[in-house]
């Protein structure tokens, strides 16, 4: 870089051309990216900004192909177990009730909450930015709910359910007959929709298009 | 240079940069209007207190059944090391050790991992800041993979129910383990790792 540009110090450029590491809190100047290219801390290597390519189409794509995925993931059957006779299934609901009648309320609040209330929250948060910022309406909505989403965001562990259900079946398959159901597939697809929708809904972007909007309507 | 140095204060929610105002009053950020500060508010106290209470309740949690299954008449309490050795008797050793991993290691070197990061700001320890903030990332990421045992009682509770021949329920070690999976991850957040460069920054000044 010419010296011309460093010679001003950092605290007198406009916030416009300055970014700041959220990880670290080191100052920097903006950096300009073509699609698909990111930016990392230099000190840390956090990953500050990421441009993505279509962003608005291609996370409405997912974040419809999920909601219609959860429906089926969570009530259909991810497997059934045969013991002498007797035909069981268990889907994602049914965990929260048989907890929820051992007396484990709590646990059965926390399951409840981590692997069906949150996932369905975050979704529906990202559909509400994407729809304000696509029809560039309530943008003061789009933040609210872009702010809930990130309060959220670690909370939704479909992938450890995931996970979850691969143990079970270990643990369950010497013990009894055992058939996995088109709930795991539709569970399957809802993750791998949730965590590409993850990466492609890239947080800068929309937090600039949710600002953009608010300018020019203010 | 850090960008509180030259006044500017970094939106903890949409990373937008704001000027610092004058005075101490408390700012809001221009673009999604949530509370600014320049530090987590009270980030290693909080931290400090969340650890110990996940500290206390991490012994009941190893200690207590965390279910019980009953088969053709035999029940059978297992704590979480009961059932990572049982899946390894069984053969699993793959499983056994994702099993492992997930709810005795990372509890475990969660607690520790944070203490340390604690240990290392509060007295400050000429750690490198870069293997600190590999290690928090890690932890932060890390975190929520302990739910594993509590989904698959819940998976196991919900598809072993074939009344007196065979059951699953849960117990009170079940209880204490959530409690300390989500004690801890709120201890990741409240943590800031802003405070590891901080440190390291003072001390370069002082060389």
């Amino acid at each position: 870089m010419p010296d011309s540009l460093e010679s001003r110090p950092l605290s007198a450029l406009p916030l416009e051309e300055l970014l700041a590491c959220h990880e670290c809190d080191l100052l920097m100047r903006r950096p300009s990216l073509g699609e698909e290219q990111k930016a990392c801390c230099p000190r840390c290597g956090y990953e500050l900004v990421v441009h993505r390519a279509h962003m608005v189409r291609r996370s409405l794509a997912l974040v419809i192909t999920a909601l219609l995925l959860y429906v089926p993931a969570n009530f259909l059957p991810i497997m059934r177990l045969t013991l002498l006779g007797q035909t069981t299934h268990d889907t994602v609901w049914s965990g929260v009730v048989g907890l929820y009648e051992t007396g484990m309320r709590t646990v059965a609040a926390l399951v409840l909450l981590c692997s069906m209330v949150i996932p369905l929250l975050k979704l529906l948060c990202q559909l509400v930015v994407l729809l304000c910022i696509r029809h560039g309406v309530a943008r003061r909505t789009g933040i609210l709910f872009y702010r809930v989403y990130h309060r959220l965001r670690e909370w939704g562990m479909l992938e450890v359910y995931l996970m979850g259900i691969l143990v079970a079946i270990v643990k369950l398959i010497d013990m009894a007959e055992l058939h996995v159901g088109v709930g795991l597939a539709c569970f399957i697809g809802l993750l791998l929709a949730q965590v590409w929708l993850e990466v492609t809904m890239s947080s800068h972007q929309v937090w600039d298009a949710l600002e953009g909007d608010a300018d020019a309507c203010a | 240079m850090r960008a509180l140095d030259a006044g500017i204060l970094v939106c903890g929610e949409c990373h937008q940069l704001n000027r610092q105002g004058e005075g101490g009053s408390p700012q809001q950020c221009s673009r999604c209007g949530s509370r600014l500060h320049p530090r987590r508010p009270d980030s290693i106290v909080r931290t400090w207190a969340l650890l110990l209470t996940a500290t206390i309740l991490y012994i009941p949690a190893n200690v207590l059944p965390i279910m019980t299954v009953n088969y053709l008449g035999k029940g059978s309490p297992s704590t979480i090391l009961g059932g990572v050795l049982d899946l390894m008797q069984a053969g699993m050793v793959p499983v056994a050790l994702v099993v492992f991993v997930a709810s005795i290691l990372v509890p475990t070197f969660k607690l520790i991992g944070l203490s340390m990061l604690l240990y290392s700001i509060q007295r400050h320890q000429r750690l490198s800041a870069r293997q600190r903030i590999v290690m928090y990332r890690f932890i932060e990421w890390i975190g929520r993979w302990s739910m594993l045992d509590i989904f698959v009682i819940a998976i196991l509770v919900a598809v072993v129910s074939f009344g007196n021949l065979a059951n699953v329920s849960a117990n009170a070690g079940a209880a204490a383990f959530a409690s300390v999976v989500v004690i801890t991850m709120i201890a990741a957040v409240t943590f800031d790792p802003r405070l590891i460069w901080d440190n390291t920054d003072m001390e370069n000044e002082h060389a």
